[in-house]
C-alpha cells in the first residue's frame, strides 16, 4: 500500500520522528511529514493512516482522543517508551546506512 | 491539545474510529487547500486526491484497529485492576482511620473461622492417621437390653467367636490397659502399655519401624514373654539403639525381649499413653469367662463390606452366643462405632458450636463494615459521580468499589490468617486430650485455601451491597444536591444492617451464657468430698516379688505408716482408684437378701480403701460409722455404701447392718452409709458406690492420697523417702493433686466458654460500634433540622431523647429478632450444657438487658453531641 513511497519503512521512521516532540493527531503528522520531506515521501496522505494504526498495533505508539487547539475532537498519537527506543536504534541505522551508500556511490576509484 | 480522556474500548467500534480519523484529516487538508485560494468545492476534491485510495485505507485500517482493540481488551483488565488497586489503596491511605478499623474487624472474623476450620479439619474432616482409616470400626457389645446406656466391653470368649466367625472383617483385634515397672538399667520407671491381640498395629495398617509384629504364635501362654515399644520409649530409655531388638527388658521383675519397634509417627488409637505393648497370652485359658468384660477390640472392615452388613453379620453371631449361652450372653447385642466417630465423635458438638460461634463473628463483622461503607460510600457520592460524569461506566464503578472492599478484605484476611497461626498453639486446648493424641491440629495449605475462600466471601458479602447502593443512587441528583448526600432509602438499609448485628449478637450472647452458666454450674457441684490439697501418687507392688496379695497390703499398711509419721504429711491414705481419675470397677452380682433384685442391671462401683480414707477425703457421713483401722482384720466383710446403693436395694429403709451377697457368696454388712458423690466428675451422674477396706479385699496396686502440711513438693519427697525404705524397686506412677484432676475435669466446658465468651464479647463490640456509627451519621446528616428545632425552641432533652429512642428501637428490634433465633437454636448445644436448660431464662432476660444498656450508651454520645448543636451556625451553613 505504501508502494508508492521512495523507501520502504522509511515512513514508520518518520512517524516515529514526527512524534519525537509530543502527541499528534494524524494530519499533523502528515503535514509535519510533507513540509521536512518536500513531498517526496508521502505520495498518497491515505498511506499515513494503516502506518499509524501498525505502529499502535506493535505498542511503538498510543492514542489518546483530545481536543485539538480549535476544539474539535480528534484522535492523538504519542510515542511510547518502546517507540521512543525504536525510534533512537531506527536512526542510527540510517544514519549508518545512508553514510556507507553515500561513500559507495560516491567512490571515484575502482576497488582494488 | 487538552483535556485528554478515554472513550470505552469496543472492537465494533473500530471502523467507526477509523471513518471519524480520516473525515478529521479530509476537513483539515480541504482548509489548508482553501487557504491557497480554491473553492470549497474545489478543495475538498483536491483533499480527496492527494489522500489517495480511501476505501482501501479504510480498510487496511480498520483491521489493524479491531486486532488493537482486541489485544487491549485481554490486557484491559490487568490494567484496570492495577488501576483499581491503585485507587483503593490510595482511598484507604486517605481514611487511615476507617481502614484500621475495617481490616482489624474483618481480621478478627477472618482470624476466628480460620483457626477453628483448622481445628475442625484436623478433628473432624481429617483422616485418622492411618492407612485407609473410613474402614477402621470400634467393636462394642451392646448391653441397652440390661439397662446400660452406653456401649460396653466384650469378653475375651466373646470376642474369640466374633473374631473366627465373622465374614465382614478383614481382621479384628483386642486391647487392654497394661502398667508394668521397668526395673534393670536406671531409675524404676512405672510404664504405660497395653495388651493387644495378634494383629492389633496390622488391623490399624501399621507396621514395626524395626524388628516384628506379634504373630499368633505370641499370643500362645507358654510363648516366650516379648515386647513392642514406641519409637519414643526407644530413644528415651534405650538411646536409640538398634542393637536392643531381641535383647531383654525387666518388666515386672521378669525378662521380656525387646522384638519390635513402632515407627516414629505412630499414634495409637485408644490408651494413647502406652509406651509398651505386649500380646494377649491366649484369652481362651484366662479363665476369663463369658462375664468377665476386659476387653476393647478394633476390626477392619473388608473393602466391599458397608457398616449395616458387619453390623447384621455380627448380631447373628451375638444371637447364637445368647441362645448357646443364656446365663451371660441373653441380651447383649452388638453396638459398632466407626473409628473416627469414637474419637472424636465427643468434641463434634462442641466444634460445631465454635464454627458458629466464629460464623456468626464473622457475619456481624461483615455487617458492620457494610454499614461503615455505607455511610463512606454516601459521603463519597460526589465523587463517584464526578468520575462518572467523565465516562466511568456504571460496571466500571462497581467494579473499582468491589476492588476496594476486596483489598480491606485481603488485608484482612492476612492479618487474620498470621492471628490463627499465632494462636495455632492455643487451638489444641479445644480438643480433648484423647483426641489431641490421635489428630494433630495443623496450619496447612487447606486452611490458607479456605481463609482466601472466605476473604474472597466476606468481601463481597460487606462490599456488594453498599457498592451497588452507591452507584445505584441517582447520579445527577447527588451532583444537584451536593450537600445531602444518601437518601431515606440508604437510611432504611442501615438501620436494617445494624437490627440485624445486634441481633446475630444476641445470639452469640445467649449462647455465651448458656455455655457460662452451665461451667458455672459444674463449678459449683458437690463432689461429695474434698479435693483442695489433696496430693495423690499411684504405686504398684508387682505380683513377682508379691505373690501373695496379703503382702502387698502389708507394704502398703508399712508405706502408710511411715508416710503417716513423716513431718511433711498431716494424713496418709490409699484407695485403688482415685476419684476423677475415670474408670473404677463395678459388681453386677450384688443381691440384698429378702430383697427383690433392683430392676435394672448395672451393678455397685467400689472401691478398696485404707480406713482413714473416707474421713480424710472429708466424705459426709450419713448413717451408721466409718471404718476403723480394726476394720480391716474383722471376720466378715464391713462396708460403707452411698445413698444412691442404700436407695436401690433398701429405698426408704435403714441400710446399717443389712447384708449384700455378692456371686461367690461373699456376704458384706453394711456399717455406714456416705453422702452421694461424683467420682468421676461433676457432669457425670451418681452411681451406687460402695467401699470395701483394702486388707478384706486386697490389692497390689493403690493411689495414695495424702494431706500434706507443706506444700505438694515436699509431700511427694516424702513418699519417694518412704518408699526407698519400703521397697527401693518400686517406682512412683502418676503423682497428681485432686484440685488439678476436679479442674481438668471441667477444662473443656471452661475453654468453650472462654471462647464463646471472647466472641460474644468482640460481637457485642461490633454492635456497639454499628449502633454509634449509624446513630452518629444520622446525628450529622440531621444536623440542620437538629438546628431548626432548636431554633424552634426545643429543648435540647427532647433532641437526645429523639435519638436514643431511635437507638432503643433499632436494640429492641435486634434484641427481640436475636432472641427469638437463639431460642431456636438453643436446643442444638444441649449436649454441652449442665444445670441450666437450653431456654435458661436467666440468660435470656440477661442478655437483652446487657445489648439494651450498651446499645443506649452507643447512642448516647452521638445524642449528646446533636444537643450542642448550635442553631444559627447550622442554619447558616446550608
Amino acid at each position: 500500500m505504501a508502494g508508492s513511497d521512495l523507501f520502504t519503512g522509511s515512513l514508520d521512521l518518520l512517524i516515529l520522528k514526527a512524534l519525537s516532540w509530543g502527541p499528534r493527531h494524524g494530519y499533523a503528522v502528515g503535514r509535519w511529514i510533507r513540509d521536512t520531506t518536500e513531498e517526496e515521501i508521502l505520495v498518497q496522505e491515505g498511506a499515513l493512516y494503516p502506518a499509524l494504526h501498525r505502529l499502535e498495533r506493535r505498542g511503538l505508539v498510543a492514542e489518546e482522543w483530545g481536543l485539538t487547539d480549535t476544539n474539535r475532537e480528534a484522535k492523538f498519537y504519542r510515542l511510547t517508551a518502546e517507540g521512543r527506543r525504536r525510534l533512537r536504534d531506527e536512526a542510527e541505522r540510517w544514519g549508518r546506512f545512508a553514510r556507507v551508500m553515500r561513500l559507495a556511490l560516491d567512490a571515484t576509484a575502482e576497488a582494488p | 491539545m487538552n483535556t485528554p480522556f478515554r472513550l470505552p474500548d469496543d472492537p465494533r467500534r473500530a471502523k467507526a474510529d477509523v471513518e471519524r480519523e480520516i473525515a478529521f484529516h479530509l476537513e483539515q487538508r480541504a482548509r489548508e487547500f482553501e487557504a491557497q485560494g480554491l473553492t470549497p468545492e474545489a478543495a475538498r476534491q483536491a483533499a480527496l486526491a492527494s489522500f489517495g485510495d480511501r476505501e482501501r485505507v479504510l480498510a487496511a485500517c480498520a483491521d489493524e484497529r479491531a486486532e488493537t482493540l482486541r489485544r487491549r481488551s485481554r490486557l484491559g483488565w490487568l490494567a484496570e485492576l492495577r488501576q483499581d488497586l491503585g485507587g483503593a489503596l490510595r482511598g484507604l491511605g486517605r481514611a487511615p482511620g476507617f481502614a484500621l478499623v475495617a481490616i482489624l474487624t474483618i481480621a478478627l472474623g477472618i482470624g476466628a473461622n480460620s483457626a477453628i476450620f483448622a481445628v475442625v479439619r484436623s478433628v473432624l474432616l481429617a483422616p485418622l492417621p492411618y492407612p485407609a482409616a473410613d474402614r477402621l470400626v470400634q467393636l462394642w457389645t451392646d448391653e441397652r437390653a440390661s439397662g446400660r446406656a452406653t456401649p460396653e466391653w466384650l469378653t475375651p470368649p466373646d470376642f474369640l467367636d466374633w473374631q473366627r466367625e465373622n465374614r465382614t472383617f478383614q481382621s479384628m483385634a483386642a486391647y487392654q490397659g497394661w502398667g508394668p515397672d521397668l526395673t534393670g538399667d536406671g531409675e524404676p520407671e512405672a510404664l504405660q502399655g497395653g495388651t493387644v491381640t495378634a494383629g492389633f498395629f496390622a488391623t490399624l495398617g501399621i507396621r514395626p519401624a524395626l524388628g516384628r509384629d506379634f504373630s499368633l504364635a505370641d499370643d500362645d501362654a507358654a510363648a516366650p514373654p516379648v515386647v513392642i515399644v514406641t519409637d519414643g520409649f526407644w530413644r528415651r530409655r534405650l538411646g536409640a539403639d538398634p542393637a536392643a531388638l531381641g535383647r531383654p527388658l525387666t518388666l515386672i521383675g521378669e525378662p521380656w525381649t525387646l522384638v519390635g519397634i513402632l515407627p516414629p509417627n505412630f499414634r495409637s488409637p485408644a490408651l494413647t499413653d502406652a509406651e509398651i505393648w505386649r500380646p494377649y497370652r491366649r484369652p481362651a485359658t484366662s479363665g476369663c469367662r463369658r462375664d468377665c468384660i476386659v476387653l476393647r477390640a478394633i476390626g477392619r472392615l473388608k473393602p466391599e463390606a458397608t457398616m449395616v452388613q458387619a453390623h447384621q453379620d455380627l448380631a447373628t453371631i451375638a444371637s447364637r452366643l445368647a441362645t448357646e449361652f443364656p446365663e451371660t450372653n441373653r441380651g447383649r447385642g452388638v453396638w459398632l462405632i466407626p473409628l473416627h466417630d469414637q474419637i472424636t465423635g465427643t468434641s463434634r458438638a462442641a466444634l460445631v458450636t465454635l464454627a458458629g460461634a466464629v460464623g456468626l463473628v464473622l457475619l456481624i463483622a461483615c455487617v458492620n463494615l457494610a454499614n461503615l461503607l455505607l455511610v463512606r460510600g454516601a459521603s463519597r457520592g460526589r465523587e463517584l459521580a464526578v468520575r462518572a460524569a467523565l465516562g466511568a461506566g456504571r460496571g466500571r464503578l462497581l467494579r473499582q468499589l468491589i476492588t476496594e472492599s476486596l483489598l480491606l478484605a485481603a488485608l484482612g484476611g492476612a492479618l487474620g490468617l498470621a492471628l490463627a497461626v499465632v494462636a495455632g498453639g492455643a487451638l489444641s486446648s479445644l480438643v480433648p486430650p484423647a483426641v489431641r493424641a490421635v489428630q494433630r491440629i495443623r496450619i496447612d495449605g487447606a486452611v490458607v485455601a479456605f481463609t482466601a475462600l472466605v476473604t474472597v466471601l466476606s468481601g463481597l458479602l460487606f462490599g456488594a451491597l453498599p457498592a451497588m447502593r452507591s452507584v445505584g443512587v441517582n447520579l445527577m441528583e447527588v451532583l444537584r444536591m451536593a450537600s445531602r448526600p444518601g437518601g431515606r432509602r440508604s437510611g432504611r438499609l442501615r438501620h436494617g444492617l445494624v437490627v440485624a448485628e445486634i441481633a446475630l449478637s444476641v445470639m452469640l450472647l445467649v449462647g455465651a451464657g448458656l455455655l457460662f452458666r452451665s461451667f458455672l454450674a459444674m463449678q459449683r457441684v458437690d463432689l461429695g468430698f474434698r479435693t483442695e490439697g489433696v496430693v495423690t501418687a499411684s504405686v504398684t507392688f508387682p505380683r513377682a516379688r508379691y505373690q501373695e496379695p496379703t503382702r502387698a497390703v502389708a507394704a502398703i499398711e508399712d508405706l502408710l505408716g511411715r508416710l503417716r509419721a513423716h513431718p511433711a504429711v498431716a494424713a496418709a491414705e490409699a484407695v485403688d482408684q482415685a476419684p476423677l481419675s475415670g474408670g473404677g470397677d463395678q459388681d453386677t452380682g450384688m443381691t440384698a437378701p429378702g430383697e427383690p433384685k433392683p430392676e435394672l442391671g448395672g451393678g455397685v462401683w467400689y472401691r478398696t480403701v485404707s480406713t482413714g480414707y473416707l474421713q480424710v477425703l472429708g466424705f459426709r457421713l450419713v448413717a451408721g460409722r466409718m471404718f476403723e483401722p480394726a476394720d480391716q482384720s474383722s471376720s466378715g466383710i464391713p462396708i460403707v455404701i452411698n445413698q444412691e446403693t442404700a436407695r436401690r436395694f433398701w429405698r426408704d429403709r435403714s441400710p446399717v447392718g443389712r447384708e449384700l451377697v455378692d456371686d461367690d457368696g461373699n456376704r458384706a454388712t453394711v456399717i455406714g452409709v456416705v453422702a452421694d458423690g461424683r467420682p468421676d466428675g461433676p457432669r457425670e451422674p451418681v452411681k451406687p458406690e460402695m467401699f470395701v477396706p483394702i486388707g478384706r479385699f486386697p490389692v497390689r496396686g493403690v493411689t495414695l492420697v495424702l494431706a500434706p502440711t507443706a506444700g505438694r513438693e515436699a509431700a511427694l519427697a516424702a513418699i519417694r523417702e518412704t518408699l526407698r525404705a519400703v521397697d527401693p524397686l518400686v517406682p512412683i506412677a502418676g503423682t497428681s493433686t485432686l484440685e488439678a484432676a476436679a479442674r481438668e475435669a471441667v477444662a473443656l466446658p471452661r475453654t468453650y466458654a472462654g471462647f464463646v465468651l471472647a466472641f460474644a464479647a468482640v460481637a457485642l463490640l461490633l454492635a456497639a460500634i454499628g449502633v454509634y456509627g449509624v446513630m452518629a451519621f444520622s446525628v450529622t446528616q440531621r444536623h440542620r433540622e437538629i438546628g431548626v428545632r432548636l431554633a424552634l425552641g426545643a429543648a435540647p432533652a427532647a433532641v437526645r431523647r429523639m435519638f436514643l429512642v431511635e437507638g432503643a428501637r433499632l436494640a429492641g428490634w435486634g434484641a427481640l429478632i436475636g432472641a427469638g433465633a437463639a431460642a431456636a437454636l438453643a436446643t442444638g448445644i444441649r449436649s454441652l450444657l449442665f444445670g441450666v436448660g437450653p431456654l435458661d431464662p436467666v440468660t435470656f432476660l440477661a442478655v437483652p438487658l446487657l445489648l439494651g444498656a450498651v446499645t443506649l450508651v452507643a447512642a448516647w454520645i452521638p445524642a449528646a453531641r446533636a444537643t450542642r448543636i448550635d442553631p444559627l451556625s447550622a442554619i447558616r451553613a446550608e
